[in-house]
C-alpha cells in the first residue's frame, strides 16, 4: 500500500536464517507462498518453509488470487431463532505474510488496490485481506522472453506493492525494508547484517542484468489519447479475428479483477459468492432483455485493450497493464497483445 | 512435414487469386517457440505468413463456422473431421468450403517439453526431421520429436484429411490403433480411485473454458454453464462444481469428439482433458459402431433412434 520506492533499511540475511525466520513466523502469521503442487507452481498456504519453491520464473496464477481469490463467500443468510440474519465471514485473526511476490504482480496488487479503494464504496472483503498482508517481493533474476514490465512502467527489481524486496544473492538474501510494516516484521529475524560493498554490488548487478535482458521495449507514449480516439476504428475487426473468447489472459492476469456475484442455496443458509468474471465472455455483457451491448468478440477484446490501456489511464494515470506477460504465454490461439499494442500505435 | 509449406502456399495462393475462396484459415507462428496461431489469408501477396509442421495443433474448424463467403481451410485429418461434424451438423454449407487436406504426422504438446525443463524457458526451438532442438538461458537440448507428440497424435487412427478438395503431398501411413489405452487403467480402477484420479486432475480447473472455446464441436449459441434461467449448477470452482462442468461437456460430446488434443494443448493449467473423452468415444465406438467426422451423409449418432440401438445400459 505504500508505493514509496526507497528501501528504509536494507540488511542481509543468509539462506538459513530465512529459513528459521519463515518458520518463526508461521507460528504467528499465515504465510503464504510459492508452491509446486507437481502440476503447476501456486500461491498457497503452507506449514513449512521447506514447502516454498523458489525455482520459477513466475507462478502460473498471479498472487492476485490470494487477496482476490477466484470463488469468495462475502455473506451467509441464515434463519436463527425464527430471524432471518446475515453471518458475515469470521474477521481475519491473524496477519498474513505473503512471501515470494514478484515485482510485476506486487505492482498488480497495488494497481487492484487502488481500484478496490477508491470512489465511494469500498470493497470491503478485498480491503480486509490487502490491510491485514504484509508483502515480500521477490526480484527476478531471470525475466522471460514474453516479459515486458519495463513498457509499462516496472521493473524486475520493482518495490512498488512491496513492503519488504528479497534478492537473492547467492547464499544470502539483500533484503530491502521499504515500510514500516516490513521494518517490524523484519525485526524478527535473526541473523541480519549489515550488507557489505560485495552484496550491495551482487544484488545491483542482478537487477541492472534482468532489467537489461529486456528485450521487448514498447514504446507506448500518447496511447491513452489515442485509443481514445479509435472507439469505432475498423482495426478491431483484425486484432479481435483469433480470439475465441475464453478467459485465459483474465483469469491469469494480475490485474483482471471483474467479478460476478451469485446467491447459492446451502444446507448452512444463502451464501452470498463472488466468483472471477471477465469480459470476454460473452454472458458478461448480456442484458435480461436479450440485448448485448457487446455481441461479438471485437467489441469484447476492444474493451479489454481499452480498460488497461486507455480507461484506467484516465482514472489513475498509468495503465493497469503491468506486462507479465502470463496471457502471451498461454493464449491457446497465441494473441500476443505486445503485437496488438504495437498495431495500434502504428494505426 | 515442413517441406509441404512450399504447397501449401502455392495452392493457397492459386485458390485466392482463382476467385475459389475470398479467404483462407491457415497457420502462422505463435508468440511463442513451437506455437501456432490462426491466419487469415484473404490476399495471396500474404501466403508467406503460412507455416506447416508440428507445432500447427490448433483444430482450425473452430474458424469455420459464422464464416461469410468461401472459405477455404488447411486440414490435418483431426480439422477435417470437425469439418466433417459441422456440415453433418447443419453448422457449416459444404459448398462454401474448400479443405486443403495435409496428411498429419502428429502435433506437438509443448506442456510435455516444458516439463522435462524443469521450467527453464525455451527461447528458441527448431523442428528437424525427428528431433526437436530448444534452446534457453543456458541450455541446449535435442530431443526425440515422437516422445513430446500430443497423445492424441500418438493414438490417432486418421492422420490422413477424410475429405479434402485438394491434397498436398502424399497420405502418411495410419496407424492401427485400437482404442486409448487409458481407458483400460481407468476401467481397472474402484469407483473411489476413479474419483480420486480425476479429482487430482480437475482441482487446479479455473474455469476460464479455455477447452470448450478451442473446441470446434462446442458452439452452442448459450453453453449449458452460462445458462442462467435456470442456473443448472454454480460458477465456483469448488471441486463439485468443477467436475459437474466437466462432465455435462463430456456427455455432450459424445459422439462428437474427433479426439484433435486441442482442449488439453490449450488447458493453461496442465489439466489432461482428454480422459473422461476418450471414454465417451469409446463407449460410441464399442454400442453404436460410430466415429464422429467421418462421414458427412451419416446422421450424428446422438441424433437418431434405432430399434437395434444397443440397450445394454438399461438394466
Amino acid at each position: 500500500m505504500n508505493s514509496s520506492s526507497k528501501p528504509i533499511k536494507t540488511i542481509a540475511l543468509n539462506k538459513e536464517h530465512t529459513a528459521e525466520f519463515l518458520n518463526k513466523l508461521i507460528k504467528n502469521y499465515r504465510v503464504i507462498a510459492p508452491v509446486d503442487n507437481g502440476k503447476t507452481i501456486r500461491f498457497q498456504e503452507i506449514a513449512d518453509s521447506d514447502e516454498i519453491e523458489l525455482n520459477y520464473s513466475n507462478t502460473k496464477l498471479a498472487s492476485k488470487e490470494i487477496l482476490f481469490p477466484q470463488t469468495e463467500v462475502l455473506f451467509t443468510v441464515k434463519k436463527k431463532d425464527g430471524k432471518t440474519v446475515i453471518e458475515k465471514p469470521k474477521p481475519i485473526e491473524k496477519d498474513w505474510v505473503v512471501f515470494g511476490v514478484r515485482p510485476c504482480d506486487a505492482k498488480g496488487l497495488e494497481n487492484s488496490f487502488k481500484v478496490f479503494a477508491s470512489g465511494a464504496h469500498k470493497d470491503r472483503a478485498y480491503l480486509e485481506k490487502r490491510e491485514k498482508s504484509i508483502v515480500i517481493g521477490y526480484a527476478c533474476e531471470s525475466p522471460l522472453s514474453t516479459c515486458f514490465c519495463t513498457s509499462v512502467g516496472g521493473s524486475p527489481s520493482g518495490r512498488e506493492g512491496m513492503d519488504i524486496l528479497f534478492t537473492d544473492i547467492g547464499d544470502k538474501y539483500l533484503v530491502e525494508i521499504i515500510t514500516q510494516r516490513g521494518e517490524s516484521l523484519m525485526e524478527q529475524a535473526s541473523g541480519a547484517k549489515q550488507p557489505s560493498k560485495e552484496d550491495l554490488a551482487a544484488a545491483q548487478n542482478i537487477w541492472d542484468t534482468a532489467e537489461k535482458s529486456i528485450k521487448e521495449i514498447l514504446n507506448l507514449e500518447g496511447l491513452e489519447e489515442k485509443l481514445d480516439t479509435m472507439f469505432d476504428d475498423p482495426i478491431w475487426d483484425e486484432i479481435s479475428q483469433k480470439c475465441i473468447g475464453c478467459g485465459t489472459c483474465a483469469y491469469l492476469c494480475p490485474t483482471c479483477l471483474c467479478f460476478d456475484i451469485q446467491d447459492e442455496e446451502t444446507p448452512e443458509g444463502i451464501k452470498r459468492i463472488r466468483t472471477w468474471d471477465t469480459c470476454q465472455f460473452p454472458i458478461f455483457t448480456l442484458h435480461t432483455s436479450g440485448h448485448n451491448p457487446r455481441p461479438s468478440s471485437k467489441e469484447r477484446v476492444r474493451q479489454r485493450i481499452m480498460h488497461k490501456f486507455c480507461y484506467f489511464p484516465q482514472e489513475y494515470g498509468h495503465t493497469s497493464c503491468v506486462g507479465c506477460g502470463r496471457c502471451i504465454r498461454e493464449c491457446p490461439v497465441g494473441y500476443d497483445i505486445r503485437e496488438v499494442l504495437v498495431k495500434l500505435e502504428e494505426t | 512435414m515442413t517441406e509441404k509449406i512450399e504447397s501449401i502456399r502455392e495452392v493457397v495462393g492459386q485458390l485466392l487469386k482463382d476467385g475459389k475462396v475470398d479467404l483462407v484459415i491457415g497457420y502462422q507462428k505463435g508468440a511463442t517457440p513451437l506455437t501456432c496461431s490462426p491466419c487469415f489469408i484473404t490476399d495471396p501477396s500474404d501466403v508467406d505468413k503460412l507455416i506447416w509442421d508440428q507445432r500447427c495443433g490448433i483444430n482450425l474448424a473452430k474458424y469455420l463456422k459464422d464464416k461469410e463467403g468461401k472459405v477455404g481451410i488447411i486440414a490435418k485429418g483431426c480439422d477435417s473431421r470437425s469439418t466433417v461434424l459441422l456440415i453433418s451438423e447443419n453448422q457449416v454449407d459444404k459448398e462454401n468450403v474448400t479443405v486443403i487436406g495435409v496428411p498429419c504426422e502428429g502435433v506437438i504438446n509443448k506442456k510435455k517439453i516444458e516439463k522435462t525443463l524443469n521450467g527453464k524457458e525455451i527461447i528458441e526451438a527448431e523442428i528437424k526431421e525427428d528431433k526437436i532442438i530448444v534452446k534457453g538461458h543456458g541450455f541446449e537440448k535435442t530431443l526425440p520429436l515422437e516422445e513430446y507428440l500430443s497423445e492424441s497424435c500418438n493414438l490417432c487412427r486418421h492422420p490422413n484429411p477424410i475429405i479434402h478438395d485438394v491434397l498436398i503431398g502424399e497420405p502418411v501411413t495410419e496407424r492401427q490403433v485400437d482404442y486409448d489405452p487409458n481407458f483400460d487403467e481407468l476401467d481397472s480402477m474402484t469407483p473411489e480411485e476413479r474419483y480420486m484420479f480425476f479429482v487430482n486432475e480437475l482441482e487446479d480447473c479455473i474455469r476460464c473454458y479455455s477447452c470448450r472455446n478451442v473446441c470446434p464441436s462446442c458452439y452452442c449459441k448459450e453453453c449449458f454453464v452460462d445458462a442462467t434461467m435456470p442456473q443448472w449448477f454454480g460458477k465456483t470452482t469448488d471441486l463439485s462444481d468443477t467436475m459437474i462442468y466437466h462432465i455435462v461437456r463430456s456427455l455432450h460430446m459424445a459422439g462428437r469428439c474427433v479426439d484433435c488434443g486441442a482442449c488439453t494443448r490449450a488447458c493453461p493449467m496442465g489439466i489432461n482433458l482428454r480422459y473422461l473423452l476418450s471414454v465417451a468415444e469409446k463407449v460410441i465406438k464399442d454400442r453404436f459402431d460410430y466415429e464422429a467426422g467421418i462421414d458427412a451423409e451419416q446422421e450424428p449418432v446422438m441424433g437418431i433412434y434405432d430399434k437395434e440401438d444397443s440397450d445394454e445400459f438399461i438394466k
